[in-house]
């Protein structure tokens, strides 16, 4: 069974902003998927009314085989990162999570535990004004964990950690679902979740363009010609001329189109000498690229 | 319910902002009463004028509940801390019945406990200007009764405010200007309409000036304002509790 069940999932806010567009999709258990898409392509909202903050225009979103609201002491089974700034400035670090843990009915003694995890144990007494927005996303992080839930639902957990942070929650991620946790995490910065995920959504203008297995979208998609020549512009003219899209940064190209066989005879017959030429599979910010492209020429 | 209250009593007891209240409620209770048993000629401060001196500065500790009731609401909003409120407890009609029943209480509270430091004042101020203090009869009692329940009720109906307009520097704004500008204006000149809005209705029901007939000459009788402002915090709650349980939390 699957962990989350959105069903042509739409959320309007006025008149004029269609801002989730009839999105279906299923999260399985013990996976991470990253929710990808870029700034406004409506991922806060879903996450949002998967967790019954938003009230869907249309359709459904199941959570464990219910609707948010008719679980039984949520936050003991789902926990969610959606606001790192949802702390009143003055309380301290570990109130800030004491009034959430008794909102929830959750004992004070996984306060600490939380705030450990997080490695925020020794800030957990300073008042939340004083925290580095970093800090603020791990106490942030802490508060989804307070319920030791099953289910994490982070949107941008990465905003504001320093590289070292952001190693250190791609390990945390993965640790959880280690456990045999299911992680839904959103980015808008593609290269970041890239190591991190089993699975995908990609979302763009509030429609989910494409969902499923990393490695299965990045597989099916067209690979890429890397090709660096100190005649690069005269072979970008002859690949151009047999219709490959070719983009070119100083004496290097990304081909799409022609096969590495075939960009090295086009070279060899134009007299072009090449210092390089490999097949790489796309990152996964070519593939968003590409079926954000595909969708649009549709 | 028991979470909820226990996470309501924890968002006070953990911010500085019920302590400056409780600060603020207990300097403009004390400050008045000392000021004005230490001025005002002998006889004016004694027998059932005392009371009313003692008393001087609980109606505007009736207004800093209103503003406490307002923040309580509002800073949930503004600080953000309304998504994990609701993220803890989905089913959000409970959580705006207890933040309206521990912010009323908590109201009540407040004033007995201003009225309790009021009369202390009394019990000192009064013999050293040799005054006798003067008895808690049942009239006295109730008026205090009355004051204490109306502050409870003023602060649930500043947390409903607080729900329904959720701009915290607005909403305590425009309440502030219409309880002490407009509503007075309205009840000078219009003194018909002006005895059914709701702060002259809370202040009509907490009013020592009205006559031993239980009315006042353009007011409403004590128990007509007593329902209605019932009617009024019980309008502004609904509307509170109907308006938080349909709003995106974005």
């Amino acid at each position: 069974m699957a962990v989350i069940e959105a069903e042509h999932l739409s959320k309007r806010f006025g008149k004029k902003v269609l801002a989730v567009d009839d999105v279906s999709f299923s999260v399985e258990p013990g996976t991470i998927t990253g929710f990808l898409g870029p700034n406004g392509a409506g991922k806060t909202t879903t996450l949002r009314m998967i967790v019954d903050l938003v009230r869907p225009s249309g359709g459904a979103v199941r959570v464990l085989g219910s609707r948010y609201r008719d679980l039984a002491r949520p936050t003991t089974r789902v926990g969610a990162l959606l606001d790192a700034s949802g702390f009143h400035p003055g309380r301290s670090g570990a109130n800030a999570l004491r009034v959430v843990a008794a909102g929830a009915g959750i004992s004070y003694d996984r306060v600490d535990a939380a705030l450990e995890m997080v490695e925020l144990g020794g800030a957990a007494r300073r008042a939340v004004k004083g925290y580095s927005t970093g800090m603020k996303q791990r106490l942030a992080l802490a508060a989804a964990l307070l319920g030791d839930p099953e289910v994490l639902i982070l949107d941008e957990p990465a905003n504001g950690l320093d590289p070292e942070g952001i190693r250190w929650l791609r390990t945390f991620l993965r640790a959880r679902a280690a456990e045999g946790r299911t992680v839904l995490v959103s980015s808008h910065v593609l290269a970041e979740v890239e190591q991190t995920v089993d699975d995908i959504l990609i979302i763009s203008k509030g429609k989910l363009l494409a969902q499923g297995p990393i490695s299965e979208l990045t597989r099916s998609a067209q690979p890429v010609v890397r090709v660096r020549s100190p005649q690069a512009e005269k072979l970008e003219e002859l690949l151009a001329a047999r219709g490959a899209a070719v983009n070119r940064l100083g004496d290097a190209l990304a081909v799409r189109g022609p096969a590495s066989a075939e960009v090295g005879e086009v070279a060899q017959s134009g007299g072009v000498v090449l210092h390089e030429l490999l097949t790489e599979q796309p990152s996964l910010e070519e593939l968003f690229l590409q079926i954000a492209g595909t969708r649009k020429e549709a | 319910m028991s979470a909820l209250l226990r996470a309501e009593l924890l968002k006070l007891r953990s911010t500085r902002t019920a302590l400056g209240m409780g600060i603020a409620a207990a300097l403009v209770t004390v400050l008045p009463a000392i000021l004005l048993i230490a001025f005002l000629p002998k006889g004016t401060i004694a027998g059932d004028e005392a009371r009313t001196i003692l008393i001087a500065g609980s109606g505007l500790v009736t207004y800093i509940l209103l503003v406490f009731g307002i923040l309580g609401m509002t800073g949930e909003y503004r600080h953000g801390t309304i998504t994990y409120t609701y993220l803890a407890t989905p089913r959000r009609g409970r959580v705006m019945v207890v933040k309206l029943v521990v912010y009323a209480l908590v109201g009540c509270l407040a004033m007995l406990l201003a009225l309790l430091l009021a009369n202390l004042i009394g019990v000192i101020g009064l013999p050293i200007r040799g005054v006798s203090f003067p008895a808690l009869d049942g009239a006295a009692l109730a008026d205090y009764a009355r004051q204490i329940v109306t502050a409870g009720l003023i602060t649930a109906f500043g947390v409903a405010l607080g729900a329904l307009f959720r701009a915290q520097v607005v909403t305590v704004a425009g309440t502030l200007i219409w309880a002490l500008m407009v509503e007075p204006l309205i009840v000078a000149f219009k003194p018909h309409i002006g005895a059914w809005l709701p702060f002259n209705v809370f202040s009509q029901v907490i009013s020592l000036q009205i006559g031993a007939d239980g009315g006042a000459a353009e007011g409403l009788s004590r128990p007509a304002a007593f329902l209605v402002s019932i009617g009024y915090i019980a309008v502004f709650s609904v509307a509170a509790v109907f308006i938080s349980m349909r709003r995106d939390v974005t």
